[in-house]
């Protein structure tokens, strides 16, 4: 659920707990990880705005859209971007992430386009790098935050740039070591999965503690099926799926879904209609046998009377040693028949035969020898 | 050379089980030692413990931390029965880690229940009139036990780990396993296996070896290889190790390679949070927080493998403080789709038994 994914993120990481990371992941057929992104991003403001949450400020690592771009959507949102600047602060990794700029010395100086817009901005311009991002990363927060406990969020837009421009294992490195400080309270970023190789997309889910994938609502089975995969398609322009993988901190796997639709001012969220049986597949081996006892059963069992039980109730205590004397002979209780039902007044132990194929000495009474 | 020294224990059977120098060991089949997990049901399970030089190989679940459960309880039983033990993990600061470590419980009243409920059993036994109260072998609970069962949410004294027996090793920033290796030998090389009796018995835990944080995570024949010098390294040695990784973020056949390498081989798997059909198919299933499988147990001096009854049990908590593994009492599937494990799953919710109460 997108609303328990925000309350999650709101509420942080406890004393001595790596960063909750979230990981929006999409694809071709249903690119829409940005809206859900922003849709967050301003989700988290208005709690910092209104002091709700864990955390007090953001940090976003902008690598794929300029920073003018998200004081563009604050701003059509209501976030009131004038006096942002205690809380929000954007590193700018995307007007020049390799500092190529800087190598092109030309005469007339180029106006700078961070000083239009009201966000607070610092370029970033050796993205390569990704301990030093780490140290700037850090350093933000913290100028956002103060000194003391207090914690801020990371926003990564996108993972998929920063696997371009850096190996796995440093991203991999990078994130490790943002969700163990300790003035971070979340971690999200946004991931197009059919970019990068199965290795990569499975290194950065395992490294996230949620995993949300934007999918298309029908997926067009094996290539082209003509006419009716069309309309399917123009669905997925605005509609599409919303699967939430959450692992919950005691070791058990949440997992939700929910329909997402696109709509001029942002996305919006609903449960599905449909409810899909998820097969749990291969998690239990296949048992044949009933080992449990319905209610009734287990009266039943209560009332049987086990042989030698009642031994020590006061008559003299006999070991059966294969005959009966006289007394025990005429006290005793009726043998016992073939089932494996229990009576209600004096249980009774029945034996269902294995098979039919059994030999047919084994007919014998399993039970000549108890004195019940 | 052997015939000239007298016989030792190892071959004779009737040593008793757990030997009077040191408590952390117990005699196994075949002249092979163990030790144990921690984990008092996984010791039943494996028959003894984890055999003396042998290399333990965990899987992670890419989604669930049960593995480090079992570390944790690996490396408070060795710290309780004083053993030397060496960690490592790829997090910056391995030494935090410690501070989760789980305790033994303090209180013996826990253990009363546990008494008291095996009196429901009834059994039809002629002979029980010539027998007192039954004896119950009960843990005391001290440090003299072979294995402690740990209590998760006591964390351990300090005095345990601050002393020299402990090291802590961060494979985070190394370019490759050699200065990890160095470590091993070093360690191993303390606990060797030369003739005579065993004077102390060490651990080695390593945490996530192949996370992808790790620089070296992409050369996989340098990580094989680093295992398998692991393993003949523990082999001439007094000790276990404990390694875990996660098969998803490797190659199929390196994580193929590593699975062959293990003497004994546990999977630990998570599983989905209020999930009405494995609620209808599991009893228990609200105190269940995972899985645990066994694919390896090992044996070694033996030709002999061991068939487990049952390998695929269930992770649980007691009163969220004590780890459980039990067998799975599952609802029966109709009796046509046979018994094999692993085809694709669809258990018919027509069920005999509707209402599991228990």
């Amino acid at each position: 659920m997108a609303d328990s994914i925000c309350r999650t993120l709101r509420d942080g990481a406890l004393e001595g707990e790596l960063a909750p990371t979230l990981t929006i992941k999409d694809s071709l057929a249903s690119p829409f990880a940005f809206h859900v992104f922003s849709h967050i991003l301003l989700q988290l403001s208005s709690h910092i705005i209104a002091q709700k949450s864990q955390s007090q400020g953001i940090v976003i690592v902008a690598l794929k859209r300029s920073p003018s771009f998200y004081a563009a959507v604050l701003n059509m949102n209501g976030v009131d971007v004038a006096s942002s600047n205690k809380w929000i602060h954007i590193l700018d990794c995307y007007s020049d992430p390799l500092g190529w700029k800087e190598k092109i010395r030309k005469p007339v100086n180029v106006t700078n386009c961070s000083h239009q817009i009201s966000l607070a901005t610092s370029s970033f311009k050796t993205v390569k790098d990704l301990d030093k991002l780490f140290l700037v990363i850090t350093d933000l927060g913290r100028g956002l935050v103060g000194e003391n406990k207090s914690r801020f969020c990371v926003a990564i837009d996108s993972l998929s740039e920063l696997l371009r421009h850096a190996s796995l294992q440093s991203v991999a490195g990078l994130l490790s070591d943002l969700r163990s400080h300790d003035q971070i309270s979340n971690i999200f970023g946004l991931l197009h999965s059919d970019l990068h190789d199965e290795r990569a997309v499975a290194a950065l889910e395992y490294m996230s503690s949620m995993v949300a994938s934007v999918d298309p609502y029908y997926h067009s089975a094996d290539g082209q099926k003509g006419s009716l995969d069309k309309s399917f398609s123009e669905q997925n322009f605005t509609k599409g799926k919303f699967n939430v993988r959450s692992k919950r901190r005691n070791g058990r796997v949440r997992v939700t879904c929910e329909e997402f639709k696109v709509e001029p001012g942002g996305i919006s969220f609903a449960p599905v209609l449909s409810v899909d049986e998820t097969a749990i597949a291969g998690l239990l081996p296949k048992v044949q046998f009933n080992l449990q006892l319905s209610e009734k059963e287990r009266i039943d069992r209560s009332n049987v009377v086990l042989p030698f039980e009642h031994q020590g109730t006061g008559k003299p205590i006999k070991i059966y040693d294969g005959r009966r004397s006289l007394e025990e002979s005429n006290s005793e209780a009726n043998p016992i028949s073939s089932g494996k039902k229990e009576d209600s007044a004096v249980g009774e132990i029945i034996y269902f035969r294995d098979s039919d194929d059994e030999m047919p000495d084994s007919d014998e009474d399993p039970d000549d020898d108890l004195d019940i | 050379m052997a015939a000239t020294r007298a016989r030792v224990s190892s071959f004779s059977r009737n040593v008793s089980t757990v030997t009077s120098q040191n408590p952390g060991l117990k005699h196994g089949p075949n002249g092979t030692m163990f030790i144990s997990s921690g984990i008092p049901d996984l010791d039943k399970i494996l028959g003894g413990g984890f055999s003396l030089g042998s290399l333990v190989m965990v899987m992670e679940d890419e989604e669930a931390p049960h593995h480090m459960l079992l570390l944790r309880n690996f490396m408070s039983q060795g710290l309780v029965q004083k053993q030397p033990l060496l960690y490592a993990s790829a997090s910056r600061d391995p030494k935090r880690f410690l501070g989760t470590l789980p305790s033994p419980p303090s209180s013996k009243g826990d253990k009363s229940s546990d008494i008291s409920h095996e009196k429901d059993i009834r059994i039809a036994w002629q002979y029980k009139k010539y027998f007192g109260e039954p004896n119950f072998n009960t843990n005391s609970g001290g440090q003299q036990d072979y294995c402690n069962d740990f209590d998760l949410r006591k964390p351990l004294d300090r005095h345990f780990f601050s002393g020299n027996n402990v090291d802590c090793v961060s494979i985070k920033d190394s370019l490759n396993l050699t200065a990890l290796q160095d470590y091993c030998a070093g360690f191993l090389g303390k606990l060797s296996r030369n003739e005579g009796n065993i004077s102390s018995v060490g651990r080695i835990a390593i945490q996530s070896f192949c996370s992808p944080q790790c620089k070296y995570s992409n050369e996989e024949w340098h990580m094989l290889s680093f295992v398998r010098s692991l393993k003949s390294m523990a082999r001439s040695s007094n000790a276990v190790v404990v390694v875990t990784f996660p098969p998803s973020l490797l190659s199929p056949s390196c994580s193929l390679r590593l699975q062959h390498m293990a003497d004994t081989l546990l999977s630990v798997r998570a599983i989905p949070d209020e999930d009405k059909e494995l609620a209808k198919l599991l009893t228990g299933y609200q105190d269940m927080i995972g899985l645990l499988n066994v694919h390896k147990a090992a044996r070694l001096n033996t030709q002999v493998p061991v068939i487990l009854e049952a390998t695929t049990f269930s992770i649980k908590l007691q009163k969220r403080r004590f780890l459980v593994l039990e067998c799975l009492n599952q609802a029966p599937v109709d009796g046509s789709s046979g018994s094999s494990y692993g085809t694709s799953g669809g258990c018919s919710g027509s069920t005999k038994g509707g209402t599991l109460d228990f």
